[in-house]
């Protein structure tokens, strides 16, 4: 990952992440990841088709039901694990965030912190997703609620938390029982394969976590896919608009942060 | 506020401003100063934004590192261009900074301008930089008022020692995240993130609590069931009831 440049030598090339398995772009597309601090051009990463991203729903689609059924105590066992390996390895993390986004060592470990508590608010789903219940509502009839999982969501995030950002969403989405697709920064997407791997150690099963690289093509795929059914977004006013007209027209439910002025007085 | 403890606020300001390079949507872009704090604090200001350490983010030492590609950097270096343009002071320009060894990175030094208004672009406008824009106001009325009218309202602090200034500003402020005496207000993973106006399109914040009323379907199930076995075996054919 942190590798001298070589302009000679074929650069380092991307995968998308589908069914738990690495696979090679095919689009013919790329974007190219820069080290911020060198100036120069460390890896290239696939854009995806319409086709893949298809494809990534189909792999989320396949692993729901089976996901969805598995208890919430052992959903929550996988984040516990997962929150072990992202301890272990957040200085690997952070070092690549450095390496793509070109923010300092400790900030980028206090971005893996903010996403690793975010872990640890999801290993206490069975507590969060404990139902309600109401004895006699009426004569002889009671009545309860439960919270279900949607089926497959979407996230799709910025270049400036490549890591915290993403954790916003998945760790709950997942723990949830929901499988997952994430589309992250094509400045900095790295850390999001990454996380994959982890998931994959922690016992996540194959296509609950995907990972699809891309541009406006890939986004707009997500989007009109009739079979996701959340998109999480967060990045810039105009495009936070665009991701919640486009996603609420196709029945979508959606949460699209846009941008800020934080002032201070 | 002017009762605020200045060196603090100072530290607060120089870190929620240039960390990360401002590449954060809850980075301070924007201090209002109120009343007749304004000339020390610019003069603090100044003194650290110009003292800033910028390296690669390799480097223990740094503060600030790059910022992510060349075409942010063009981006943020045209805000500043900008600014001063519609006529904002910009007390510390970081346009000219060359890192030795890294003089193809996408470095910005830290900008500070002061005298800005709310009419000029980067005022209204997210430069997503390592960029200060200092605003002067009279008084707290003006203050609340000047962030109230804005058209995002994702994160605000304030800085003050006064119990009921904090209070009031907490109470009537039309933001999503405030901080009191803290810089970046960012909730913890078991409350919830998300601004309020045009800084949040939908009707969940992230993570926390709202996380999982965003991914999760709500079902109520009612129920009754009708008087069945625990009465007893029947004898006679039902249809002779």
């Amino acid at each position: 990952m942190n590798k001298p440049l070589n302009q000679a030598a074929v650069l380092e090339e991307l995968h998308h992440y589908i069914g738990g398995t690495e696979i090679a772009g095919s689009s013919g597309r790329y974007g190219d990841i820069y080290n911020p601090a060198l100036g120069s051009v460390k890896a290239r990463v696939p854009f995806a088709t319409a086709a893949e991203v298809s494809a990534a729903v189909d792999a989320a689609q396949k692993a729901f039901p089976a996901w969805a059924a598995t208890p919430p105590l052992r959903r929550a066992r996988v984040m516990f694990r997962f929150k072990e390996l992202l301890d272990a390895h957040a200085d690997k993390l952070a070092a690549i965030v450095t390496s793509e986004h070109g923010k300092v060592l400790s900030d980028a470990r206090g971005e893996v912190t903010r996403g690793i508590e975010v872990v640890e608010f999801a290993c206490g789903i069975p507590q969060l997703l404990k139902g309600e219940y109401t004895e006699q509502v009426g004569t002889g009839v009671d009545s309860y609620s439960v919270r279900q999982p949607l089926g497959i969501c979407a996230g799709i995030t910025p270049f400036n938390f490549p890591v915290m950002v993403p954790m916003w969403m998945f760790p709950v989405a997942i723990a949830c029982g929901n499988t997952f697709i994430l589309k992250p920064s094509e400045r900095d997407p790295s850390a999001s394969l990454y996380l994959a791997q982890l998931l994959k150690e922690a016992g996540l099963p194959d296509g609950v976590f995907n990972v699809i690289h891309g541009d406006k093509i890939a986004v707009d795929a997500l989007l009109n896919e009739s079979r996701i059914a959340a998109v999480s977004f967060v990045g810039s006013t105009p495009i936070a608009e665009y991701i919640y007209r486009t996603g609420t027209a196709s029945g979508k439910r959606v949460q699209a942060l846009g941008g800020a002025k934080t002032i201070w007085s | 506020m002017p009762d605020a403890d200045l060196e603090q606020a100072v530290d607060a300001l120089i870190g929620a401003a240039y960390g990360s390079a401002g590449e954060r949507c809850m980075a301070i872009s924007v201090a209002v100063a109120v009343g007749n704090v304004a000339d020390k604090l610019v003069e603090k200001l100044a003194e650290r934004a110009k003292a800033l350490k910028i390296d690669t983010g390799t480097s223990d030492a740094a503060e600030m590192g790059p910022l992510v590609t060349r075409q942010h950097l063009d981006k943020v270096r045209g805000y500043v261009d900008l600014g001063v343009k519609e006529g904002a002071k910009l007390v510390v320009d970081g346009r000219g900074l060359k890192v030795k060894g890294y003089e193809n990175g996408f470095f910005l030094g830290g900008c500070l301008f002061d005298q800005v208004k709310p009419d000029m672009t980067i005022y209204r406008e997210e430069v997503f930089g390592p960029v200060l824009a200092i605003t002067r106001v009279p008084d707290f009325e003006s203050a609340v008022e000047l962030v109230n009218k804005h058209e995002f309202g994702n994160g605000v602090s304030l800085f003050t020692r006064d119990g009921d200034c904090a209070r009031e500003f907490a109470t009537r402020i039309q933001i999503g995240m405030v901080g009191i005496n803290v810089p970046i207000p960012v909730p913890m993973a078991f409350h919830s993130f998300g601004g309020w106006k045009r800084s949040l399109f939908g009707d969940h914040y992230a993570y926390g609590p709202e996380g999982v009323r965003f991914y999760t379907h709500l079902k109520t199930v009612t129920t009754r069931w009708p008087t069945g076995i625990r009465k007893g075996a029947e004898f006679i054919m039902p249809t002779m009831k």
